[in-house]
């Protein structure tokens, strides 16, 4: 059974395609990083495989169940974190978690636990006097995580878990997400931090042009090199940066 | 060397001009433009026409205008967001060069462009006069013009002081329901405590605000009083200053200011799904200062305009403040999504949430509007002491009540206006970001549809007495069900599309031109003006003059019909009732025949 099967996902916005048939599968249990330069299609793909976004052409499959034919028992399966969207930006951190447990069907006992434990570890449960639309760009990523993570998912479908979130936090994060993936979990994260991808997953995908430019375990990726250099390779050397500019000196 | 004004106002208009070129390539917000700027310039006809009938007219004109500056923003999301000062808070600009750059850009628009055409209005009035009466026109019209687009910017600016605290939030609503209330009912006052002559008053008054110095600096021209001339004009450019030093000294407060919201109160405390729900919409509610502004801006424009005619001793408004508070609060309820920002994605990311976020908002609605009402609405028609307005209210309320709870959900899910997300939201707390004149749109549709859903009501009250309450809550409980439930069901059906809307916002003109709506540029051109031209004929030139006409009011405003003779005021008020419901089949006809075929339920 596969954790996640993404199946010629393809979505044009006018007449630029920005995700062209693209397809992957995600083994269950496996910590699956999506790697690709800035404009790669990332977040179209990710959104139109959690049923955010819908495709012009293709299928998404969670654990066998089809995304946009059943999409209630779909989502019932995965918890995502999307990237920049808006959140119960009037409710505190602890009234928006208890407010998306009930509204998922969680008891109410079980929700506030939850809530208390998922707070602590995050750091974010002193800040119950502010709205969530006062929250630093970090603490919504946390906040965000926390939503994911609220129903106890089989799958997480992250889009920038780590950016602009403190090194500490990052630690905390990584440490969640390593136990997730022990106990049985699957994650599918997108990032551009190499380093990061090379240290938390065993999967990767490149995604270039809003296809899938290589597939495989991280080792099959890099062959040999760093991350980094197989991913220069393969979404295009830019030797730009380098010439030019010379005004800046000071 | 220190950067001027000459160095900074050319781009910030080149960049102005490029935002809106932008704008006008999306079809959608183009006619949108289109019909507003075709308003305008029949607006600024009419005044032009005054020019050459009356002086007093064009008095009245000029104050309308300036309060269409002053309070206009306060209603379309805060006036144009092209260039956001929060831009150019880097740049090592004095504020006072910043906002002159800023105020330089602002005329390069349609809504100047359009006023200012208006103000040759006063260039006709002096050619009347004398030569030199023309003349003084010219510079008068340029002060005048900087003048409106002063005013505007500055109340923008103290209405977003204001509206940072929950007190600042109730008193802007209060001053906004007044003076809007003013213009339609001030007569009473002014009838009571100043003068019988009412229209003379008007013209008085309009010529002593600042409003109406263009135009006495061109009348005193053509009478040779030429202290009055320059006082006029003097005054007018030294107010002109003074508001100009006032905006630069707000800006910077608007650029430094934090965005936090108010500290929570009154915690959320659910236990079942749908309480939770309907708990987190009523804490929007209450800790989103700009709705709460826009509620008590409700009760305070429904308080103040029933209760002004009380002045020269008319009670017989007093029973509907109840049924205006309703149509005002459901008309600033027709964008819930869209002022939510992007955050449905939690609705569509949690299984079977869309129908219970649907009827929790309605309920919110309910909940936060009609005890107020109910008992605001006892208590005055009790004091009318009127007993024949008892079944007419009583049946209209719950109509009216149903009505906009269902209609409010339906339009924020089927015409969703794309907002910032809510801690995005510029320094600008009026700022909406999106379709300004879809908003204004928005709620006239709102007006006139939860007004029609109170119809049935209000026949069957008026003629057979208590029998309209059983027809109002009939119509109210069926508004409030149906229209909940197709929203929930489009919410399901179409949750990725309303999401992608609100995602773009303005940008993905591509994706979303081929949402909805009619394909080509003429013919939404022709739908929205259509549209607005039909409410306009159908709602204040037909139904508010039929109103006035049968209570036996003395009021005639701008209502064509009580202008002219009396055998002709019914064949008037038909005639516009027919060509607003003309224009309105028109509209929809048009709209029906170049929307792009209906989508399959599930896409």
């Amino acid at each position: 059974m596969k954790a996640f099967e993404l199946d010629g996902l393809t979505k044009r916005f006018g007449d630029e395609i920005a995700v062209d048939e693209l397809s992957l599968t995600v083994p269950k249990g496996s910590f699956f990083g999506m790697l690709g330069p800035n404009g790669a299609g990332k977040t179209t793909s990710l959104s139109m495989a959690v049923g955010l976004l819908r495709p012009d052409a293709g299928t998404a499959r969670i654990f066998g169940v089809d995304v946009w034919a059943e999409p209630t028992e779909a989502k019932a399966l995965v918890g995502v974190l999307p990237d920049g969207l808006a959140m119960p930006e009037r409710l505190t951190g602890r009234e928006a978690l208890l407010y998306l447990g009930l509204l998922r069907g969680l008891p109410e006992r079980e929700v506030r636990d939850r809530t208390a434990e998922l707070l602590d570890v995050l750091e974010l449960d002193d800040t119950d006097d502010k709205q969530v639309a006062g929250y630093s760009t970090g603490m919504r990523k946390k906040l965000g995580l926390a939503i994911a993570l609220l129903h106890a998912p089989r799958l997480l479908v992250l889009d920038e878990p780590f950016e602009a979130v403190d090194p500490v936090s990052a630690a905390t994060i990584r440490t969640i997400l390593n136990r997730f993936v022990e106990n049985g979990g699957s994650v599918v994260m997108s990032s551009h931090v190499m380093a990061l991808v090379e240290r938390l997953c065993d999967r990767v995908a490149v995604v270039a042009d809003g296809k899938v430019v290589a597939a495989g375990t991280v080792d099959e990726v890099r062959a040999g090199g760093t991350l980094e250099d197989a991913f220069v390779e393969l979404v295009g050397a830019s030797t730009r940066g380098v010439e030019g500019l010379r005004w800046l000196s000071a | 060397m220190a950067i001027g004004l000459t160095d900074v106002a050319p781009p910030l208009v080149r960049m102005r001009l490029a935002g809106f070129r932008h704008t006008l390539s999306d079809p959608e917000k183009s006619s949108w433009i289109w019909t507003g700027a075709s308003i305008g310039v029949l607006l600024a006809a009419g005044t032009i026409w005054a020019g050459f009938a009356d002086a007093d007219l064009v008095a009245v004109a000029m104050a309308v205008w300036m309060l269409g500056w002053a309070v206009g923003p306060l209603f379309a999301g805060g006036g144009d967001e092209t260039l956001r000062p929060e831009y150019f808070t880097m740049l090592p600009l004095r504020p006072r060069t910043l906002a002159g750059g800023l105020l330089t850009a602002a005329f390069a628009g349609i809504a100047p462009a359009v006023s200012l055409l208006a103000l040759t209005a006063l260039i006709v009035l002096g050619a009347r006069l004398s030569l030199l009466a023309a003349i003084i026109a010219i510079p008068a019209a340029l002060l005048q013009l900087t003048s409106f687009v002063l005013v505007s910017r500055l109340a923008v600016a103290v209405f977003g002081v204001l509206l940072r605290y929950r007190s600042g939030a109730i008193l802007a609503a209060v001053v906004n329901a007044f003076v809007l209330a003013f213009t339609a009912q001030g007569w009473a006052l002014i009838a009571a405590y100043v003068s019988s002559d009412v229209q003379g008053t008007m013209a008085r008054a309009a010529r002593i605000s600042p409003s109406g110095w263009g135009l006495v600096a061109v009348e005193s021209a053509g009478c040779g009083d030429w202290w009055l001339v320059l006082l006029a004009l003097a005054g007018l450019a030294v107010l002109s200053y003074l508001m100009y030093v006032a905006w630069a000294a707000l800006l910077v407060r608007r650029t430094t200011a934090s965005r936090g919201g108010v500290r929570p109160r009154w915690r959320l405390n659910a236990h079942t799904a749908r309480a939770a729900a309907t708990g987190k919409e009523l804490r929007t509610w209450s800790r989103d200062l700009l709705t709460g502004h826009r509620l008590a801006f409700a009760f305070g424009y429904g308080l103040f305009f029933c209760l002004m005619p009380l002045a020269v001793g008319w009670s017989g408004m007093l029973p509907w403040t109840g049924p205006i508070v309703v149509l005002m609060a459901g008309a600033i309820s027709a964008n819930l999504y869209g002022s939510d920002g992007t955050a449905v994605w939690l609705t569509l990311t949690t299984p079977g949430a869309a129908a219970v976020d649907v009827r929790a908002r309605q309920r919110a609605f309910l909940l936060v509007v009609t005890p107020p009402v109910l008992v605001l609405s006892v208590l005055l028609t009790w004091w009318a002491d009127s007993p024949d307005s008892w079944p007419l209210v009583l049946g209209v309320l719950p109509a009216l009540i149903g009505g906009a709870a269902g209609l409010g959900v339906l339009l924020s899910v089927f015409s969703a206006v794309p907002a910032p997300d809510p801690h995005q939201r510029s320094g600008n707390v009026l700022a909406s970001g999106g379709d300004d004149g879809q908003l204004v749109g928005q709620v006239y549709v709102m007006l006139v549809a939860t007004a029609t859903v109170a119809g049935p009501a209000l026949a069957a009250g008026l003629l057979w007495g208590w029998w309209g309450l059983p027809a109002g809550l009939a119509s109210g409980v069926l508004a409030w069900w149906w229209f909940g439930r197709v929203a929930a069901r489009r919410l399901e059906t179409h949750g990725p599309e309303l999401l992608s809307l609100l995602r773009g916002g303005a940008g993905t003109t591509t994706s979303r031109a081929k949402q909805r709506g009619p394909a080509s540029r003429g013919s939404r051109f022709v739908v929205n003006a259509c549209t607005t031209l039909g409410i306009i004929a159908l709602v204040p030139q037909g139904i508010v003059p039929m109103v006035f006409k049968l209570s036996g009011s003395s009021v005639t405003s701008w209502f064509l019909a009580l202008h002219v003779d009396e055998p002709w005021q019914w064949p008037v008020i038909v005639a516009m009732i027919v060509l607003g419901l003309t224009l309105l089949a028109v509209a929809f006809i048009v709209y029906r025949r170049s929307s792009p075929a209906a989508e399959p339920a599930t896409g």
